[in-house]
């Protein structure tokens, strides 16, 4: 079975690396998207750092949302286990994505043992109802909290004022009983995900939890909306001080998610060469790019419109690694489930910068 | 590789007084002159002073908190890029690279993250990592965990606590163990919005206090050579001077280091019932063997403030500058809050200020004062070069204090204290006496045997300048910085003990976190592998 390409011959692992730094180092600005674990993170970040590129991850436009909550406003915040363990009332607020619905599922099916220690129950505030968030919450028991016609952040909005004894035309439907579940609650607990709405619906439920704590507590569970995308953003910031969408210029690292977003690049010609990577397989390169493109997939074919493609495997997999699980609300050492000889991003991105003039190891 | 640096002066109170003399390392340990042998590199040091590389005890570098703090604040690292350099955050330390960076360039060598999380221990550890050239250590966090809890709640025996304490140092790699408002991330969950020393967590009915004196007694039968580091209740508000004598008096004959004892110099007298009450306390410590305390100076200028002290950060919301902040309730030992805090030269900053240099100042022996501005709490390690200054210098302090707001510097005895920090006392306070409260014998002072962390000094008047820029940094032997620019870059080890852990405790462990958290244990630790680095680790032997 081939592991590397150039275009769409197979070719041994060394020449497709050899072809693929004669590219990087000719590239006056190489933009990355990023999918790997940790410590595929740090080591792409480095080589985007020598080479003064730029990077996002695959999921850079709800990274993008999920970031911004912080950097414009923060919050209140709580862990999963804190959550399945204090709280008897819990609010899942809009879309969560699939990969947290059997965490939901554990804490529908679990008691509270601390605090109040009342049975737990789940409300979903939802705006408008999609079909996928509907099932879900029919599934968890939730309790809808739903107006007519109301958008997330109106609805938000709505029971923020509801709770506040402000008179509003608006109502949402269950709101008598979730006030009385809220009054003997001891640590209600809202979860979010960057899917449940706009940073301004998010920022709109951090001033609602604020609200509750003037006299009570209350807090959020953030799940992000890609594990993976979140732990690639916390690498991203103790490496360089910042979240993506960063890039480097003068070697100095810059945070700036207009000016770095890469696809905008891509599409402008800022770039001039794209280094894709899908450790999580199964994935094309977005569209719209004519610039030359080097693939990390997991793949057993050459990803179509590549110059290079070098197969890499997944964290968890494939090979041990280190990944944000949002489970603890931390990084998580995660073992192979099923080892295979596929390489992992970070030992191709070192075999990379090994191949670049100057033959410099880099520094992770 | 035989290395000789001479002509220098060498202050190195551990073996001996402060002499012209060579200094002679071989394969990054220092070795006594050796007999007719001449050096591979020899580096002339005249007019330069010598001192092993400093250790910093208690200094927020990584982990879940700080990370969050860079989140919450890109600006924060942005503004400061291009702003001349010698503004308090023109070189804020603010990703790994640069933490580990500039702490080499003013001859720092080792330094202690005081705050981890037990379960987020992986996140520490891999921050860490990545910061260069220095070596690391943590103190891990308890106190505030169900587990601890319930054991003193049913009054378990003390070895199971102790298994469970030794437990937590060895599957979070860590190098002690910290306690931080002993109860109240517990009690702030059931809406507690005060605690003090004598106040008692709701569900387990334990004080503050127990938690403490049991966890001292603990870390001490367990042979653990850092005492017990203990952040008190009542940080930062006025009175919290009751509290913090209070605890000093708790020692019993058992030790206790107390961090950043200037958050807690407050009384309420004066108009603003906004005191210093430095005195006082100095002489409280001056009078009890048993404590040794840090300080968390305050400097002026932009700054964020990151606790795991999640009660206190909330309270602390409203003067948040800018106006966005973080608080998390997290599992048991974790959590906290990020607050984004400006010190302005008004009334309440200049006090804090001046009870800081009270403290420093007005305790006598510089083997229990440890120097810290608590980094960022106070002020960004980067602050530290006027810091050595404003203690050196009576001068100095005079010059700064007429820029304050003199009704505040009133309520204090700033003024009247001329004491003048000598190099021999910088000497045993920021390198002899931490290595001595952490249990490093390898360090701290440049005796035959220990690892060559070399700081070198060019003396001159202007005594931040010469202690920001070392002209030489040698670690373990590495020549790592020259004219206070970086040189050489290399990785650090993260200093840990180690101990076994009890069979018996791990049983308990998996079932507490299947039955409680429904995750095996596998969830919450992790493999030294995970690191990715060659020996990311050191044990050290107590
Ligand atoms: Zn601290």
């Amino acid at each position: 079975m081939s592991v590397a390409w150039i275009g769409s011959q197979p070719v041994p692992l060394t020449d497709a690396v050899r072809n693929a730094a004669k590219l990087l180092a000719s590239s006056r600005c190489p933009v990355f998207t990023l999918d790997a674990d940790v410590h595929g993170t740090r080591s792409a970040i480095a080589l985007a750092e020598r080479l003064g590129g730029a990077y996002d991850h695959a999921a850079g436009d709800v990274l993008a949302k999920e970031v911004a909550l912080f950097t414009d406003h923060g919050g209140m915040f709580t862990t999963p286990g804190e959550a399945r363990r204090r709280s008897s009332l819990i609010v899942i607020v809009g879309e969560i994505p699939a990969a947290h619905h059997e965490l939901l599922q554990a804490w529908a099916d679990s008691q509270p043992d601390l605090g109040d220690r009342h049975k737990r129950s789940l409300f979903h505030i939802g705006g408008i109802e999609t079909t996928e968030a509907g099932r879900l919450a029919r599934k968890l028991k939730a309790i809808p909290l739903r107006g007519e016609g109301l958008s997330l952040p109106a609805a938000l909005g709505v029971l923020r004022a509801a709770l506040q004894g402000q008179r509003i035309a608006a109502s949402l439907s269950n709101i008598e009983r979730f006030k009385k579940a809220l009054a003997t609650a001891q640590f209600p607990v809202f979860v979010f995900s960057g899917t449940s709405g706009d940073t301004a619906g998010l920022v709109m439920l951090q001033g609602l939890i604020a609200d509750l704590n003037k006299t009570g507590r209350a807090s959020s569970v953030f799940l992000p909306a890609d594990d993976d995308a979140w732990g690639t953003a916390l690498t991203s910031l103790w490496m360089t001080g910042f979240p993506p969408r960063t890039g480097f210029s003068n070697s100095l690292p810059s945070y700036d998610p207009g000016r770095w977003d890469i696809q905008r690049m891509i599409r402008d010609k800022e770039a001039d060469l794209h280094v894709w990577m899908s450790t999580r397989g199964g994935e094309t390169p977005p569209l719209g790019g004519k610039i030359p493109l080097i693939s990390l997939s997991k793949t057993n074919a050459p990803t179509s419109g590549a110059k290079v493609t070098i197969s890499v495997g997944k964290a968890g997999i494939d090979h041990d690694g280190v990944s944000y699980s949002s489970r603890t609300g931390t990084f998580r050492a995660v073992q192979a489930a099923q080892p295979s000889q596929l390489p992992s991003v970070s030992s191709i991105i070192g075999q990379l910068a090994e191949a670049l003039p100057g033959k410099k190891a880099l520094p992770c | 590789m035989l290395i000789r640096l001479t002509g220098g002066e060498v202050v190195d109170p551990v073996n001996g007084a402060t002499a012209k003399r060579d200094v002679w390392i071989r394969d990054g340990l220092l070795v006594d002159a050796p007999k007719g042998a001449t050096a591979d590199e020899t580096h002339d040091v005249s007019g330069c002073i010598v001192m092993a590389g400093a250790i910093d005890i208690h200094s927020h570098i990584g982990g879940g908190n700080v990370n969050t703090a860079r989140l919450l604040l890109p600006e924060h690292h942005r503004a400061h890029l291009p702003r001349p350099a010698n503004t308090p955050l023109s070189n804020a330390g603010w990703s790994t690279f640069q933490t580990g960076t500039l702490y080499a360039q003013m001859g720092f060598t080792t330094v202690v993250e005081p705050a981890m999380a037990p379960y987020a221990a992986l996140h520490t550890h891999l921050e860490l990592a990545d910061i260069p050239i220095i070596d690391k250590a943590t103190l891990a966090i308890l106190g505030n965990d169900d587990f601890t809890l319930s054991l003193l709640r049913d009054s378990k025996s003390k070895a199971m606590l102790d298994d469970y304490v030794a437990w937590i140092i060895g599957s979070s790699r860590a190098l002690g163990v910290k306690v931080i408002n002993a109860g109240a991330a517990a009690a702030f969950k059931e809406n507690v919005r005060s605690f003090s020393l004598d106040d008692i967590v709701p569900e387990y009915g334990v004080s503050s206090r127990k938690i403490v004196k049991s966890l001292q007694a603990s870390v001490t039968r367990l042979g653990v050579p850092h005492p017990l580091h203990v952040h008190a209740n009542n940080l930062g508000i006025a009175g919290s001077a009751d509290t913090a004598a209070a605890t000093i008096a708790a020692t019993e004959g058992v030790p206790l280091h107390l961090a950043h004892l200037q958050f807690y110099g407050y009384g309420t007298e004066g108009k603003r019932k906004f005191s210093s009450e430095a005195a006082r306390l100095a002489e409280a410590v001056n009078a009890n063997p048993d404590v040794t305390i840090d300080i968390g100076q305050v400097m002026f200028g932009q700054t964020v403030t990151i606790s795991s002290d999640v009660m206190r950060q909330f309270s602390a919301i409203g003067n948040a500058s800018p106006k966005k902040t973080v608080i998390l309730d997290g599992d048991g030992n974790g959590g906290g809050g990020i607050v984004p805090y400006r010190y302005k030269q008004d009334y309440y900053g200049s006090l804090q200020w001046a009870v800081g240099l009270e403290l420093f100042l007005l305790i006598t022996d510089p083997w229990r004062v440890y120097f810290t501005t608590d980094h960022p709490n106070g002020a960004p390690f980067t602050a530290y070069p006027e810091l050595f200054e404003l203690l050196m210098s009576s001068n100095a302090r005079d010059a700064k204090s007429t820029e304050l707001n003199a009704t505040a510097l009133g309520l204090t005895t700033l003024a009247s204290v001329r004491r003048e920090y000598t190099l021999e006392e910088i000497a045993i306070m920021t390198r002899a006496a931490p290595a001595k409260l952490l249990g490093l014998k390898d360090r701290g002072h440049l005796g035959a045997g220990a690892i060559a962390d070399v700081a070198v000094y060019r003396k001159g008047r202007d005594i931040a300048k010469m202690f920001r820029e070392a002209a030489l940094v040698f670690k373990n032997g590495d020549l790592v910085v020259k004219n206070g620019k970086v040189t050489h870059y290399r990785w650090g080890k993260t200093l840990r003990l180690n101990p076994p852990p009890d069979k018996a405790m791990v049983k308990r462990m998996q079932a507490y976190h299947e039955e409680r958290y429904g995750l095996s244990l596998d969830w919450f630790t992790f493999p030294d592998s995970a690191i990715q680095r060659p020996d990311p680790f050191a044990e050290v032997i107590s």
